[in-house]
């Protein structure tokens, strides 16, 4: 491999792995929060414990969606300082406000959030959770700006050698952004529905004393993967228009079209199984034992088209890095060599694959544990015997 | 206007040394200031419900970095290479150890993501002495070399004394056995911040002569003016609800 396709393959992994935990995210985000709503409005035990248990897996995904993400912001400057010396002054707007005014009261806001248990009034810490969720949608459509503007730089012209912003507005109506950004948030739905689906699914199969608790999260995560999937698949359609409009032979690329393979392939299939299979019986869904392996075993396919979703994108787009202005070979750093791109490429690599496996793991266990043995927001003074009292509850 | 953003870079630059500095500090002095791993729990509980407000600056800065200074972002990334990947793991392995260290119940978990905290928080200290002695060289040497190892001794020692005073102030008697006031705390963020906003000063005219096009900063300004009272409101709130009027063993930590 060459030092191009190793940079490449560097960004083409820390951005896969940053994708798996943000769709998440942004998926879990408001289901969380209208989780707390019902708890702030009702005052009801069950709808708290949903708060901490969902928000706990919510919090714990949290983490590795910034490990990857600080990656990713440095990576641009690391392997690719030759997008930002000719094209910065339009690629970095985006990314710029994406940072201050939306991440930055994301960040902010979720500390509030995870510390502000038992701290906060009640609205006001609330109120969190929602800004957490509107800064995290409204970075999503500033990194999809920026991304849009890689696929069809609308808004910008060459002066002098390099790109300047001409019209803001057609950089933030960039069509390959506004069919691409629903498209993203319905995928990013589904994802957390089928995961809602699929650890309720696991505790009933195992009978836990939690039936009703998983009964009724069963039944939600199926109505968020419904809507999600709508959204998802319809908006993905939509896209063909505009990607033979803007770039006619996406699909030839050696992984775009493989790609775009799995995710009509799984994609389609797993829509409809749920629009005619899963809707029409889901009050009775919760109770067949049957059903439930089937539940557990379909839960990471989203994750696995999504990931397609984005290799057909970023593929799709090669040679170029902006698409017919600055090709993948120019915008690497000059300078950068294979040794370079290896070692932090190992050390990138293998921190962040390694704490990916613990952090689904932990996950993983939250899940088996059930909300009985959820810690955030438990309402005990800090120190080790915090565990011990809420496994006593 | 590029005046304004220089401004803002300063102020995110200068702000992340004054806040995370105290995070950096405490992690560092994690295993001396908590012999037993109740001490370290209080430890990492008084800092905790800052982190996540404090370490974002640094995020911000590379985002206004890439706005409104593009070719500067570009150049001096690549040119600290070596630093800026060791500043990452660094970074992410004290994060890690933070967000993990409560998540399964064994000692030998705690303890070990505890020492991830202070490995990684002494790798951010030293990678950022580094970069600061390789950007005051004008990034012209090796970024690691002698004089960026004594930099990075400078800049881990003014966090080390930042985040003893930060616990001092925060849980007053109780962690390092000292009791310091709001004025010692501003001291040591200044001390901590020192670093950072000599070279700044120094290198004023280079940044402004490399500032991104009116057009591009007009843009910035319009679309974040409006979310900056919310920004500075969101900091403020963090620290009236987590300062030492309230007892800090009563948040419920999930760090």
């Amino acid at each position: 491999m060459d030092v191009l396709d190793l940079a490449r393959t560097q960004f083409a992994v820390t951005g896969s792995l940053h994708f798996l935990f943000v769709a998440l995210t942004l998926g879990l985000a408001p289901l969380v929060a209208i989780m707390h709503t019902r708890h702030a409005v009702t005052g009801r035990p069950d709808h708290e414990r949903a708060t901490r248990f969902w928000g706990q897996i919510y919090v714990t995904n949290y983490a590795l969606g910034i490990f990857t993400g600080l990656v990713m912001e440095f990576q641009f400057g690391l392997s690719w300082s030759g997008l930002s010396e000719y094209a910065g002054d339009v690629f970095g707007a985006p990314l710029a406000i994406e940072t201050l005014g939306a991440f930055f009261l994301e960040s902010t806001f979720l500390g509030l959030w995870i510390f502000g248990w038992h701290r906060l009034p009640r609205w006001l810490h609330l109120a969190c959770i929602w800004l957490v969720t509107l800064t995290a949608y409204a970075s999503a459509f500033w990194i999809m700006v920026a991304n849009a503007f890689l696929q069809n730089p609308a808004g910008a012209v060459e002066r002098g050698g390099r790109l300047v912003l001409t019209d803001l507005g057609a950089l933030l109506t960039n069509p390959t952004m506004t069919m691409a950004l629903p498209h993203v948030i319905g995928a990013s739905l589904w994802v957390a529905g089928f995961t809602v689906m699929g650890a309720s699914a696991y505790q009933l199969f195992r009978r836990t004393s939690e039936r009703e608790f998983f009964t009724s999260s069963l039944r939600a995560g199926v109505l968020a993967a419904f809507a999600g999937s709508l959204i998802a698949v319809g908006f993905g359609y939509a896209q063909f228009g505009v990607v033979s409009a803007f770039q006619p032979d996406k699909f030839k690329q050696p992984l775009a079209g493989p790609g775009l393979g799995i995710m009509i392939g799984i994609g389609q299939p797993l829509q409809f199984l749920i629009m005619f299979v899963l809707m029409p019986v889901l009050y009775w869904l919760p109770r067949w034992r049957w059903a439930q392996p089937v539940l557990m075993i379909v839960t990471p396919l989203p994750f696995l088209t999504a990931i397609a979703g984005w290799l057909v994108r970023e593929n799709g787009r090669q040679p170029w890095l902006i698409n017919g202005k600055l090709t993948v070979a120019d915008a690497m750093s000059p300078g950068l060599t294979s040794g370079m791109v290896t070692l932090s490429f190992v050390g990138f690599a293998g921190v962040l694959g390694l704490l990916a496996v613990v952090d689904y793991l932990l996950i993983a266990r939250t899940v088996r544990r059930g909300p009985a043995a959820a810690t955030l927001g438990v309402d005990e003074p800090a120190g080790p015997t915090t565990r011990a009292h809420a496994l006593s509850h | 206007m590029d005046i304004l953003w220089l401004g803002v870079l300063a102020l995110l630059l200068i702000g992340y040394f004054a806040l995370e500095g105290f995070d950096i500090g405490l992690g560092m002095l994690l295993p001396v200031l908590g012999r037993t791993q109740r001490d370290r729990d209080r430890i990492v509980s008084a800092m905790a419900p800052f982190v996540l407000a404090n370490e974002v600056w640094l995020v911000a800065v590379a985002g206004v970095l890439f706005g409104a200074f593009p070719e500067i972002e570009g150049r001096a990334l690549f040119g600290l290479y070596p630093v800026v990947v060791a500043l990452l793991v660094s970074w992410i392995l004290r994060d890690a150890g933070l967000w993990f260290r409560r998540r399964l119940d064994g000692a030998a978990w705690r303890a070990a993501w505890d020492w991830a905290v202070c490995a990684g928080s002494y790798g951010l200290a030293l990678s950022w002495g580094m970069a600061l002695a390789a950007i005051a060289g004008g990034l012209s040497g090796p970024p690691v070399g002698l004089a960026g190892l004594g930099c990075g001794i400078v800049v881990a020692a003014l966090f080390a004394f930042h985040g003893w005073t930060f616990a001092s102030w925060l849980l007053p008697g109780q962690v390092t056995g000292a009791s310091r006031g709001t004025g010692a705390l501003v001291v040591s963020a200044c001390a901590a911040a020192l670093p950072v906003a000599a070279p700044l000063a120094v290198l004023a005219p280079w940044l402004l002569g490399h500032a991104a096009p009116a057009e591009t900063l007009g843009v910035l300004s319009l679309i974040i003016a409006p979310f900056t009272p919310l920004m500075v409101g969101a900091q403020v709130w963090t620290w009236r609800t987590f300062g030492p009027r309230r007892a800090a063993d009563r948040t419920p930590s999930f760090f």
